[in-house]
């Protein structure tokens, strides 16, 4: 039988079956789902987070960990039922129009599901109107969108303007991203935040909604 | 089977045996086989379908091994770029090795104030002066990404500058068809024309697949057009090693040929024959940093192997040389950029771009350059290996000489020290000649001979109509893309 404090060490370990069988025994044995995730499976990922920043852990054992943290609060989450998880806030992300790279986005999105965002993933060549639909429908806080090529850039400055239109700019703040993206660029067009890399990512999205 | 690097008398150099280039061939032919490729563009899928790939449910398409050997088979050895005077300048086949600058960087590393800035036009224009100025680079790419001209009008300004500017043969980056038509039209005017410039290409594209293993529109599709025309092109993997590739060096080999022979399997089937450049570069995620880092020894060990697949396919090759992940022109850059200059050269790699690159790619430096010029000197002497000759082995000198002589004065040193080499950057001095002269640091020397070329180079100019007929193109362009 393992302790809400063995399941934190099993996150850091990253091993995806092992917090699975942990988080599974717990509730079986009549643990407060919300226990598990609040006293087990998030203290496990934020050491993860320390970890990360003093240079003891790296990335991919990071997404190790990350994957081994929701797969133990998806089976938490059953027990709850409906309710939903509070979480840091709901971001849409997306690699714009065009633009099929995918690594960086994603990495952001990482970093971010290990911070608390719930994440509405809008994958690769997004088109102006999916970002459009996707705040009326998730109503996210942040939008963010990623660019490697200079040829997609200014689809960005469309989705913006399409926000506008909609009457929903005022209603999120917009982050963009990727190689050729500066911050310049991103106060040329409207956004409201640039990050050169996924780590400042997560700074950016705290800031933006505090 | 030929593999290893050739250069002078005998010095060789392989990363590779012939065994572990057979396993990654084998195991890049099971990717394209076994995992397929997405294929973002109709008649390059179609091309691909009619010679026999396999296309599934979902549009992934396999390629069979049998249509990667037609490829190899069809496609030149030796490509030969000539210089805008039209004279012969590159042979790119075996172990060759030239060197040039890179493209579109952000941001401009003023070299005598230290400001970083976006680059301007005539940024690029002074930049592209000191590459054609420096004896050792044999090539030019964009430089920087201009921040004062129209998006849309970015890279065929770039293409207008370095016409002007340098009459070294040229790489170029272009982000549509219809951006290389316009740059193909002006190297046309610049070169005596269209079918001139077919038979005598002055510059090669770059394309790239984007990892792991699609085929995005734009890349094919001046893939296919520079097949058409017979502009000599790569299809390179810009790998991200633990992102976009494995995180092992040989998993990021077997996955970025896969993708350079998918790309050479479909430019082979739209024209047979014409020129393909077979290269790729890797630059791993730090996964401290989650920054993408160049010339790491991951990268210049992946540059090993293409350079030996290339030999084993009889391709030319295309690489890397002189760039760094410093933030500034410091001891750092100076390392990896002259690490990755001497082990490229020593790979016997046939075109190595991004020197002066810093900060991995963002920001471009002038003062590693003029530097990198000086460590091509040394590099390419080394090249020249150990003459063995008679006169050279000198027994006859030492028998002169004797025990106890002096070699100063004997006629065999007055015939061959000119042959030793020298550079211009390099102090020789002793301590106090060179305090009598200011103390100058190879950084203020390397500052002194920018600012000389900066000041006095001029290069040779283009006619008048050719000039004309450039800017004609370009205003074109921009009306096109206004209306």
């Amino acid at each position: 039988m393992s302790s809400l404090k063995e399941l934190a060490e099993l996150v850091i370990t990253g091993d995806i079956q092992k917090v699975k069988d942990a988080t599974k025994q717990l509730l079986e044995a009549g643990e407060d789902p919300l226990r598990v995730i609040n006293e087990g499976l998030i203290p496990g990922i934020n050491e993860v987070g320390v970890r990360f920043k003093e240079g003891e852990m790296f990335v991919p054992e990071m997404m190790m960990s990350a994957q081994a943290m929701k797969a133990g609060v998806e089976l938490a989450k059953e027990k709850i039922g409906g309710t939903d998880i509070p979480t840091a806030g709901k971001v849409v992300m997306g690699s714009v129009k065009g633009d099929l790279h995918d690594i960086g986005k994603n990495l952001v999105i990482m970093m971010l599901e290990s911070s608390g965002f719930s994440i509405v993933d809008l994958g690769v060549d997004a088109p102006v109107e999916k970002f459009v639909q996707a705040v009326k429908e998730h109503k996210p806080q942040v939008v963010g969108m990623s660019a490697l090529l200079t040829t997609t850039m200014p689809v960005m400055q469309e989705v913006i303007r399409a926000l506008d239109k909609e009457g929903l700019r005022s209603k999120v703040k917009v982050v963009i991203g990727g190689a050729p993206v500066t911050q310049e660029y991103a106060e040329e067009i409207g956004a409201d935040g640039y990050a050169p890399d996924a780590g400042t990512a997560v700074e950016l999205c705290k800031q933006l909604l505090n | 089977m030929e593999y290893a690097s050739k250069h002078g008398a005998g010095m060789a150099f392989r990363t590779l045996t012939p065994e572990q280039i057979r396993e990654i061939h084998s195991a890049s032919c099971r990717v394209l086989e076994e995992v397929g490729v997405v294929v973002h563009h109709d008649e390059a899928a179609d091309l691909l379908k009619q010679a026999g790939a396999y296309t599934d449910a979902g549009g992934r398409i396999y390629i069979p091994s049998a249509l990667v050997k037609r490829a190899l088979e069809s496609a030149p050895s030796r490509i030969t770029l000539y210089n805008r005077l039209g004279e012969p300048a590159l042979w790119l086949e075996k172990s060759n090795v030239y060197f040039g600058a890179g493209s579109d960087t952000l941001i401009y590393l003023d070299p005598f104030t230290g400001e970083r800035r976006p680059w301007q036009s005539s940024d690029v224009a002074t930049a592209l002066r000191v590459v054609d100025a420096l004896p050792n680079l044999d090539f030019v790419m964009s430089m920087g990404l201009l921040s004062d001209v129209d998006r849309r009008m970015i890279n065929r300004t770039q293409y207008a500058l370095m016409l002007k500017n340098s009459v070294k043969p040229q790489v170029v980056i272009a982000e549509d068809r219809g951006t290389v038509a316009d740059i193909f039209e002006m190297a046309a005017a610049a070169t005596g024309g269209t079918e001139a410039l077919k038979h005598r290409p002055i510059f090669a594209l770059y394309c790239e697949p984007t990892s792991p293993l699609q085929l995005p529109f734009e890349s094919v599709d001046k893939l296919l057009l520079a097949a058409e025309n017979r502009i000599p092109v790569n299809f390179a993997c810009g790998a991200v090693a633990g992102a976009s590739t494995p995180v092992t060096v040989a998993g990021t080999v077997v996955q970025a040929n896969a993708e350079a022979l998918c790309g050479l399997v479909v430019h082979q089937l739209k024209n047979p024959g014409a020129p393909f450049l077979y290269g790729y570069g890797d630059s791993p995620l730090d996964m401290g940093t989650m920054v993408a880092v160049y010339s790491v020894p991951e990268a210049l060990l992946l540059q090993g192997c293409l350079c030996d697949l290339a030999r084993y396919y009889s391709l030319p090759s295309w690489g890397y040389a002189g760039c760094s992940s410093s933030k500034a022109f410091d001891e750092q850059a100076v390392v990896e950029g002259t690490m990755f200059t001497l082990i490229g050269a020593l790979q016997g790699c046939n075109l190595m771009h991004d020197v002066f690159y810093i900060e991995s790619g963002r920001t471009g430096s002038l003062e590693l350059l003029v530097l990198t010029d000086e460590v091509i000197s040394r590099v390419r002497y080394m090249l020249g290996g150990v003459d063995t000759t008679p006169d050279y082995l000198a027994v006859e000198a030492i028998r002169r000489v004797g025990p106890g002589g002096n070699f100063l004065g004997d006629e065999h040193t007055a015939r061959h020290f000119r042959e030793s080499w020298r550079g211009n950057l390099s102090d020789f001095n002793n301590y106090d000649a060179w305090a009598a002269e200011g103390s100058r640091t190879m950084g203020a020397r390397i500052r002194e001979k920018l600012r000389d070329i900066m000041e006095a180079y001029r290069p040779v100019p283009l006619a008048p109509d050719a000039e004309r007929e450039i800017d004609g193109i370009l205003r074109r362009a921009e009306e096109r893309l206004a209306g």
